[in-house]
């Protein structure tokens, strides 16, 4: 496997606005000798009207743009390294690279005449260490490995759920976070039917399962830890419930949870619909979606209505914490759960995580991944969190987003779409994202 | 307010008060010390539910109280209270009780002991909010121990000993203590309240998980896929049902043993399954359930003193149906009516009735038989109803016939 080594960037610590350019000065000078920041690898852009502030920095991608569009083998992906390495001996300055690049991680600098892209300063980047505030951090996939290694995998292996779906991996990694002194509920769907709460006697989970009924997850989660802290245990009441059960015929019983603030850590895995029981329409299905109760026939093309959207719904509920979040963008969802999980001993925390259904959606199993972030990059389901008493933040920049097609072609249930509900489906994400930014303060 | 209190009379007795039926059901929610209480208020059950959330407000229930949104969720919060090792209680009737059915109907499979008063009140459409017992014989086949009282003292005793019952390592049942809406929850009499210690020691430490836990320092899957054809086959989901059903049969002992235990600490005694009233001599005989027993009785004395050799049988507990004990009660007679408070839409009859007639065959004779409904949607029974029942039974007798279609007691009212 190619190592994927990079350096990330949390735009919310950043200090840039306050005029530190503290990672581009020590990047001129290592790479140049010299304080000019024009010679600076690294590029910080202030955010525009009060938004965060933005980096134009190599990724070091895996699947790199830029090596594909050099005519002159002058870009290469190391293997040992993940460095995208540039040979100037071999660079013929068409520049072409700078295209083809959507981070602005390579650029010409007209004073050495030449393109310029960050080498990671042999893995001990010296803008990471002049980084004052820790928004910058050097990451590596070993690293991430290791971290993740060192906890208990609390799910056996050889689960059954469908090739390419992603419930197995947020079950086991959130379990890996939240440990072994947990109570977990996961209601009639694709959770426990994968084997997690088991059949005839065995079992998938290592802590306490059970299977609530599909109506009753978060007010039997709320008996239970009140008896817990009543016997002074400290024992994590955790939910992965489907997005029918949460947000349609259990949802009383998730609102009456919210409203008391039971300390409960909810997460809800949205593919949609019932797919357990053979693709079944849900609240949260989308417009538009081919379902076998929303078919498509001459009378009708799929979903009707549009979809509940049950994670702002449960903002409203001014819960403790509240997020979103995608399997394609998996370090946002593990800072996500951790603060769901700190918060769910304060009261009542909700992740709702997008997990698109490659039987049921109609996609190849390869490319569960890919939807996924095709769905954050068109703002079908933009990433952001929300904490009790203050506004909303996007985890993921919702400026510029991909037409909603890209996210639209890539599964066949929503093949028959006419221009006319492609047209609605992009006027629904629009004002979806319209109304959020209301909540985070921003128009 | 819980009314004050009178002097004490009895042994083992703490008090003696002036209170109704939902009342005395909310001490003896006190005395059992639960440790969950969930709440949600439906008529005639409400006052209770204050009672009891109130007992907590001021410490005399050290309990945990939850407000919840609806009675689905008070029994499913019970459940996980349940499974952690909480001792739980609530109430509810009616609509109410429809509407905690999904929970409910699971509550035996997973053999929590949980109690819950039903303050029965009759079934809508038409729309009522009266008493009647509709709701809990809808409810008749779900697992659930089912015990009637007939008095207010009966009320608060029985709420006790269902936790006795309810968490006997052979039983693990949940337990429904029956009371008469309207009737017995606002009927307002003089009770006697038990002493704390001496409840303590009746009921002993409580131990109610220790067969189906969630808990991290026990981990194990509570409820998977059991049965279907896959796998191990059948055979696991037929011992679950089959010890639920030993459970239910293992019951009706414990519920005598413990009707004995707590004469013998409170002098206070009930027919734990099957009253028999003035029978041994009797030619014929009402059956009955619940508050309407104490108007009969009075309708049999005076029908005694006419020279009618007319007896009662009174029924406690309606689930496990004490088989035996009616058939013994049913074998001294030649002719029975019987009396309910809610309908059996299959059989055109009511359901005591149903079943009075499969514990007939048992006996091995030919005893005739005549169902009677009244009290419906509050409808007072009176001596007087009684008494027509009486007579209607008597003429049976005579003739040594069984009618099947129900005589209508409130008809006419």
């Amino acid at each position: 496997m190619t190592a994927y080594n990079t350096i990330t960037f949390d735009p919310s610590r950043c200090k840039s606005c306050n005029d530190c350019d503290a990672c581009m000065t020590a990047c001129s000078q290592i790479k140049s000798g010299t304080d000019d920041l024009l010679y600076s690898r690294i590029k910080i852009i202030a955010g525009m009207n009060g938004s965060l502030p933005e980096l134009a920095l190599c990724r070091q991608c895996g699947d790199p743009e830029c090596t594909k569009s050099c005519p002159s083998t002058a870009l290469t992906k190391n293997e040992q390294t993940g460095v995208i390495d540039w040979d100037k001996s071999l660079c013929i300055d068409c520049l072409l690279c700078t295209v083809g690049c959507t981070y602005g991680g390579i650029t010409y600098n007209m004073t050495l005449n030449h393109v310029a892209k960050c080498d990671m300063c042999d893995g001990d980047p010296a803008c990471v260490k002049a980084c004052p505030s820790g928004a910058l951090s050097y990451v590596t996939s070993a690293g991430i490995f290791n971290d993740q290694h060192d906890r208990e995998d609390l799910f056996v292996p050889g689960l059954s759920a469908c090739q390419g779906c992603n419930s197995e991996m947020i079950m086991r990694h959130s379990l890996r976070k939240v440990g072994p002194d947990t109570v977990l509920a996961t209601p009639p769907g694709c959770i426990p039917g994968m084997g997690s709460v088991g059949f005839n006697g065995t079992t998938g989970t290592k802590v306490p399962v059970f299977h609530p009924l599909l109506t009753n997850t978060a007010s039997m989660l709320a008996g239970l830890k009140k008896q817990y802290n009543r016997m002074g245990r400290n024992v994590t009441a955790m939910a992965l419930a489907g997005d029918g059960g949460a947000g349609d015929v259990g949802f009383q019983s998730l609102s009456g949870a919210a409203e008391r603030n039971d300390q409960i850590l909810f997460i809800v895995v949205d593919n949609e619909g019932y797919m357990n029981t053979g693709m079944q329409a849900s609240g949260s299905t989308s417009y538009g979606s081919w379902t076998t109760t929303t078919p498509v026939g001459s009378e009708m093309k799929g979903k009707r209505t549009n979809q509940k959207n049950l994670a702002m719904i449960m903002m409203n509920h001014n819960c403790e914490y509240v997020a979103t979040a995608s399997t394609a963008f998996v370090e946002d969802y593990y800072e996500k759960l951790d603060k769901a999980l700190a918060a769910s001993e304060r009261g009542f925390a909700y992740l709702h995580i997008y997990s698109p259904c490659p039987t049921g959606w109609r996609f190849p199993s390869s490319q569960t991944i890919e939807v996924c972030r095709k769905g954050v990059e068109t703002n079908f389901a933009p990433l952001w969190e929300y904490e009790r008493g203050g506004e909303l933040r996007f985890t993921h920049s919702i400026d510029d987003p991909l037409p909603v097609e890209a996210y639209l072609n890539l599964s066949g249930k929503y093949r028959h779409v006419s221009e006319e509900q492609l047209q609605h489906i992009q006027e629904q994400v629009n004002e979806r994202v319209k109304t959020l930014k209301r909540f985070a303060g921003l128009n | 307010m819980a009314s004050p209190a009178l002097k004490t009379t009895h042994p083992g007795c703490a008090q003696s008060i002036v209170c109704d039926g939902n009342e005395a059901a909310a001490w003896a929610v006190a005395l059992s010390r639960p440790d969950l209480v969930a709440v949600y208020p439906i008529t005639p059950q409400s006052s209770l539910v204050e009672y009891v959330s109130q007992f907590i407000a001021d410490g005399k229930i050290q309990a945990e109280l939850m407000n919840v949104e609806g009675e689905h969720s008070v029994l499913s919060a019970l459940h996980g209270a349940a499974l952690a090792g909480g001792r739980t209680y609530t109430a509810t009737c009616g609509p109410g009780l429809a509407f905690m059915f999904e929970p409910y109907w699971r509550t035996p499979g997973m053999r929590l002991p949980i109690v819950a008063s039903l303050v029965t009140r009759d079934g809508i459409t038409p729309q009522c909010v009266w008493g009647g017992q509709q709701d809990a014989m809808t409810m008749k086949e779900t697992g659930w121990i089912q015990i009637y009282c007939e008095t207010v003292q009966e009320v608060l005793d029985t709420t006790i000993m269902a936790y006795r019952i309810a968490e006997h390592h052979d039983v693990m049942l949940p337990v429904n203590i029956c009371h008469d809406g309207n009737y017995l929850s606002y009927g307002v009499t003089q009770v006697d309240v038990p002493e704390q210690a001496a409840v303590d020691d009746y009921l002993g430490e409580k131990d109610v998980n220790w067969h189906v836990a969630l808990d991290p320092l026990r981990p194990m899957a509570v409820d998977p896929l059991t049965g279907g054809a896959g796998g191990i086959g059948p055979s696991k989901f037929v011992a679950y049902r089959k010890s639920l059903c030993d459970g239910m049969q293992n019951a009706l002992g414990v519920i005598e043993q413990a009707h004995q235990d707590w004469a013998d600490i409170f002098g206070r005694e009930f027919a734990p399954l099957v009253e028999e009233y003035r029978l041994d001599d009797a030619d014929y005989a009402l059956v009955t359930i619940g508050s309407m027993t104490g108007a009969a009785k009075d309708a049999v004395d005076s029908a005694r003193e006419k020279g009618e050799k007319v007896g009662l049988i009174k029924i406690k507990t309606f689930r496990p149906f004490p088989i035996e004990a009616m058939t013994r009660a049913l074998s001294k007679v030649r002719a029975v009516g019987v009396v309910d408070r809610s309908v059996h839409y299959g059989w055109n009859c009511g359901p005591l009735y149903q079943e009075v007639l499969s514990c007939l065959y048992r006996t091995g004779k030919t005893i005739s038989a005549r169902p009677f409904i009244g009290g419906l949607a509050g409808a007072d029974l009176t001596e007087a109803h009684f008494a027509k029942a009486i007579q209607a039974t008597a003429t049976m007798w005579a003739d040594e016939t069984t009618i099947d279609s129900p005589i209508w007691l409130n008809e006419n009212d």
